[in-house]
């Protein structure tokens, strides 16, 4: 049975499909069968993120509705085989998808998968809903600010009382708390919500703080996740993630600002 | 035997009350449906009794009664200070009279407390008659999401999170912060009590007076509780 894994937030723009494709790639490349599913119908992100957005043929829709087998629109990944992804389609609308047959194409990839990892697109409708019913796992991607954590909590009262596994009484989901485009900076100069902030309201454990980086762009520009540029410091940030969703303890990185050479410091640098 | 199929026991019950400030009957009935027309779902059903204390003489009962119904409420009867003629005459035209239960049960309390650590029983028959039983909410209360504890107190092991809403009838406790907006004594109980281990309150209120955050400054993080004190919000350290 795989584990299905959905990356949420209420808030747009915080990460997750940076995060999917990051999380995504990084347990693949631990040699672990993993499927990306991009819910965000309509958009259309994380094929472009992974960077197969010339191979996508049939999608997600196409599959729900049995205009094509799930064989025939899972891409593999070119990097690593035990990698496919789901894309969501351009052109249908979000309507498409309804819990029986979102769960029955689950059912079928939790045959030969070992972790479902579902990017949700924003807000609290229908969308979202459908990418959080059926999770095992939640990782809450948060940024350090007021409305992002409050969008957050909301995620959270959902996850804990409209999913699969609250409505049918079953152990609740596994939160894990994943603070991106953290500013080191930024939360010294009192601009942005400290860790100990974040982790005292939402009260969920921590997962990963993940620095706002240039690489992430870079990353998304060159369709190369950026747990794949093991020089930056996102691309770290994410690896100590995977190592942390599969068990291990790791210490936190990334959370003071970088102190300044002797250098830049007397030339104002 | 009578008892076969059926048992009596005694219990208590939270009641509303409905206080009349005049026995015009037309004034009472336009405050009535005023009232009903501002939470319709709240009212519905909802059991009342009427205090007539002022106006024992003078208020025509029937009418009360038909005016109360037609707010869609539940008619209990008749209660207030009155005199035993007219305590006689209200149940003689086929209402029952209603007495309230606080002198009886703080003597009956008193009494029990005297064998409370040998006999459970009536150690928790004494608590049950002190007032409210509790609900109890294990976690976190989420922005967004509500919770009433209906003719009960409200104890939540966890934290309200800024946007959320607890409601009692009557005492809360958070036993964690207190971030959203909690409101006690939500029916009409001006001894409800709001606890909690870090007030960050966006509002608090009891029996329809409240505090917004800017009048939380000077207990702000702190483990503190509120109450009424003459109709006025008073709130204090815990411990
Ligand atoms: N750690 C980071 N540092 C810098 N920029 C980042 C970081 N993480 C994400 N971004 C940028 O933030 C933007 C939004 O990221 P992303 O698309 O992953 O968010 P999302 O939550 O999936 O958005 P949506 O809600 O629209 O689906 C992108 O431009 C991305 O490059
Ligand atoms: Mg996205």
């Amino acid at each position: 049975m795989a584990r299905i894994i959905v990356v949420t937030s209420g808030k747009g723009g915080v990460g997750k499909t940076t995060s999917s494709a990051a999380i995504g790639l990084g347990l693949a490349l631990k040699g672990h069968k993993v499927v990306l599913i991009d819910f965000d119908i309509g958009l259309r992100n994380l094929d472009l993120i992974m960077g197969c957005e010339r191979r996508v043929v049939y999608d997600f829709v196409n599959v729900i509705n049995g205009e094509a087998s799930l064989n025939q629109a899972l891409i593999k990944d070119k990097r690593v085989s035990s990698l496919s992804i789901l894309p969501a389609s351009q052109t249908r609308d979000k309507d498409a998808l309804t819990k029986e047959s979102v769960g029955k194409v689950l059912d079928e990839l939790s045959q030969s998968y070992d972790y479902i990892i579902c990017d949700s697109p924003a807000g609290i409708e229908a969308g979202a809903m459908m990418a959080l019913y059926f999770a095992d796992e939640a990782i809450v991607t948060t940024n350090p600010e007021v409305s992002s954590v409050r969008d957050s909590d909301r995620i959270l009262g959902m996850l804990a009382s409209r999913s699969r596994r609250a409505e049918q009484g079953l152990e609740p989901i596994k939160e894990h708390l994943l603070l991106t485009r953290y500013s080191p900076k930024r939360v010294a100069e009192g601009e942005m919500l400290s860790v100990e902030d974040v982790e005292d309201i939402l009260s969920i454990p921590l997962l990963g703080v993940i620095p706002e980086s240039q690489a992430v762009l870079k990353a998304s520009n060159a369709g190369e996740p950026v747990i794949l540029d093991t020089e930056s410091d996102a691309g770290q940030a994410y690896q100590d993630v995977i190592e942390r969703l599969l068990g291990e303890t790791v210490d936190f990185r990334f959370l003071v600002a970088e102190k300044k050479g002797i250098f830049s410091r007397m030339f104002g640098g | 035997m009578a008892d076969a199929n059926i048992e009596f026991k005694g219990s208590s019950f939270t009641l509303s009350i409905l206080h009349l400030k005049t026995s015009n009957l037309t004034n009472i009935g336009a405050d009535l449906q005023a009232k009903v027309a501002q939470a319709p779902d709240f009212f519905h059903l909802l059991p009342v009794v009427v205090n007539v204390a002022q106006f024992a003489d003078s208020v025509d009962y029937q009418a009360l009664k038909t005016l109360v119904e037609a707010a869609n409420f539940t008619f209990v009867g008749f209660t207030g200070t009155v005199s035993k003629a007219q305590r006689q005459r209200i149940r003689d035209l086929g209402f029952s009279f209603v007495n309230t239960a606080k002198q009886t049960s703080a003597e009956q309390v008193a009494a029990q407390q005297t064998n409370v650590s040998t006999n459970p029983e009536a150690n928790a028959a004494a608590v049950a008659n002190l007032g409210f039983s509790d609900k109890v909410h294990q976690g976190q209360i989420r922005s967004g999401q509500q919770v009433y504890a209906k003719a009960q107190n409200l104890v939540i092991i966890g934290s309200v999170s800024a946007g959320a809403e607890v409601i009692a009838d009557g005492n809360i406790h958070v036993y964690g912060s207190l971030r959203g907006r909690a409101i006690a004594g939500a029916r009409g109980h001006d001894k409800a009590q709001v606890y909690c281990q870090k007030l960050e309150a966006e509002l608090v209120s009891i029996n329809g007076h409240y505090w917004l955050s800017e009048s939380m400054t000077e207990l702000w993080g702190e483990a503190a509780y509120l109450q009424l004190t003459d109709s006025e919000l008073t709130a204090a350290k815990l411990s």
